[in-house]
């Protein structure tokens, strides 16, 4: 920051006369009176930490979101008479809160673990906060989020029909159809007058983060299966990879349930650690090339057997995934 | 052990009729000495690994467990050895305590390694005079099914040497990839799954059945 105001004032030419310099100062208290550099700061501050690929758009996305902020701030501030305005007001704040918070999730991708958590836990607090605003006359309670609180609206948790539309919005921003993601909502969707702790939250965003990624994936697939000037590929060939995954899934699986304790026996944590690499071993050695190409030419010998067209192979690999999704409750 | 898949079924084992041992003649009224020999043998050409032996006590006090033990290999001998000298099944062979018990042999407490078993051998002594007879009941073998380790499971593993005919299909090494993505996906899932509930169907903590809460 230091350093743009020194650029700045040093691109005047070496040989200025004094009038210059002390237009250089005045240069200098207009940026720290307008706070450049804290803003400067902290765009960067977030650029570094998502890492994205576009940092002009990242940069224009920061300060869009930035100018909405400080929009509602003057809003609510000068907002004296909450009564009349109440209801629509709240409700226009609950979408700007909403939008704020799905950039914020929008930041990083979840692979990059903590900084996603980060973000993660900042949208969880802007999504909180919609309840202490409406009722001004209340104490605001912490926005803890934790299932210790008893689960009234406002501070205690996010709104669940907010909670639900942030994940309709990342499903579908991540290119994820409607109706794919539809069972998977089923899922996780909080009903209206529940309150959403922290974890939940969490898991639901995580959930619908992976699984964009997923059906992506899932596309690619598909694109890469099935011969593209030959039309849809065939359906043994299709059912054939997607077996293959569901049996990698399945035996991994495996070690998680054998792996509940009984109270009663006494758990050895090498033991267990040792029973799990073996089932990712073996689960991953099902779908080694060797074995998918076996389970290709298999399905080819097998015959023809009819078509699947792209929607069907993406709706059976979205089940494989939904199965496994845990049902909140 | 958790993550081991144990059988609970005992191995089918045929129980010979105990032996008396008596000083003297056979045919003379002989006093019982107060040792019984109880031969266990396993199914032929199957050895087992042992995991426990487990059993009914009837008045016996005491017993030794000997084991018939032929190392893998086609020549080897088979060797008798001693797993267990002389457990006390009973506090005082004179008194009821224990008599009646139910026992098990882990292998743990053996004092060699039961595997590769081809018979058990069960010696029981009762001193005592105060009982008429003295045995075991319901001799039952567990096997015992060793965990894999993990480099057994690497060297177990082979590469599959006939390349199977792909005529007009995609490699298969970018299918692989694709799908080793998805199932890395759906685990990173699973993994993050949280215990946490939002209490949907609790009943505000009330579980005293006079109390119905009417919410």
């Amino acid at each position: 920051m230091a350093d743009k105001e020194k650029r700045r004032s040093g691109a005047t030419p070496p040989g200025m006369t004094e009038g210059k310099a002390t237009k250089s100062d005045s240069d200098r208290e207009f940026l720290s009176q307008a706070g450049v550099g804290e803003l400067l700061r902290g765009a960067i501050l977030k650029m570094v930490e998502a890492r994205s690929d576009d940092p002009i758009g990242f940069l224009a996305d920061h300060f869009c979101n930035l100018a909405s902020a400080s929009e509602t701030g003057t809003a609510g501030g000068s907002d004296g008479d909450h009564l009349n305005n109440g209801p629509l007001s709240a409700g226009a704040q609950e979408q700007q809160h909403l939008n704020r918070a799905l950039w914020h999730l929008r930041l990083t991708h979840h692979s990059q673990r903590s900084a996603f958590s980060n973000n993660v836990r900042v949208a969880y607090d802007l999504l909180n906060l919609t309840g202490p605003l409406r009722r001004s006359g209340e104490a605001p309670e912490a926005p803890d989020g934790s299932c210790t609180d008893s689960p009234t609206e406002g501070g205690g948790g996010v709104k669940g029909g907010l909670y639900t539309q942030t994940l309709q919005c990342l499903c579908s921003e991540g290119g994820v159809p409607a109706s794919t993601s539809a069972p998977l909502l089923q899922r996780l969707h909080c009903q209206d007058h529940e309150a959403v702790p922290y974890d939940i939250f969490r898991h639901g965003v995580l959930t619908c983060a992976v699984f964009s990624d997923y059906i992506r994936q899932a596309q690619r697939l598909y694109a890469e299966v099935c011969c593209p000037d030959e039309g849809p590929a065939s359906r043994p060939l299709c059912l054939a990879v997607l077996g293959t995954l569901k049996e990698a899934l399945e035996t991994s699986q495996g070690c998680e349930a054998n792996c509940c304790d009984n109270a009663n026996t006494k758990v050895n944590p090498c033991l267990e650690a040792n029973v799990k690499a073996l089932r990712y071993l073996e689960a991953s050695a099902k779908i080694s090339p060797d074995k998918l190409g076996q389970a290709m030419a298999g399905a080819q010998t097998r015959g023809p057997g009819g078509n699947m067209d792209a929607k069907e192979f993406e709706n059976a690999a979205a089940e494989l995934f939904i199965t496994r999704v845990k049902v909140v409750s | 052990m958790s993550g081991s898949s144990d059988d609970i079924t005992p191995v089918s084992c045929t129980i010979k009729p105990p032996v008396h041992l008596q000083i003297g003649d056979a045919k003379a009224d002989a006093a019982q000495s107060g040792v019984c020999v109880v031969d266990v043998t396993l199914p032929f050409g199957k050895p087992v690994h042992i995991k426990d032996i487990t059993f009914k006590n009837h008045y016996t006090a005491s017993v030794t467990v000997r084991l018939l033990r032929r190392s893998p290999g086609q020549e080897a001998p088979a060797k008798w050895c001693t797993a267990l000298r002389d457990l006390p099944l009973m506090e005082n062979p004179h008194t009821e305590g224990g008599s009646q018990d139910y026992c098990s042999v882990h292998r743990a407490q053996m004092q060699v390694e039961p595997d590769h078993v081809i018979s058990v051998r069960l010696i029981l002594r009762q001193p005592s005079s105060a009982w008429l007879t003295f045995s075991l009941e319901d001799i039952s073998i567990f096997p015992h099914n060793p965990e894999k380790e993990v480099s057994d499971w690497l060297s177990d593993l082979t590469l599959v040497e006939q390349h199977p005919d792909l005529e007009g299909l995609t490699d298969p090494q970018t299918v692989s990839s694709s799908i080793q993505q998805m199932w890395a996906l759906t685990e990173v899932m699973q993994t993050n799954q949280t215990t946490a509930s939002i209490g949907r169907y609790d009943v505000d903590g009330c579980y005293d059945i006079k109390l119905l809460s009417l919410t």
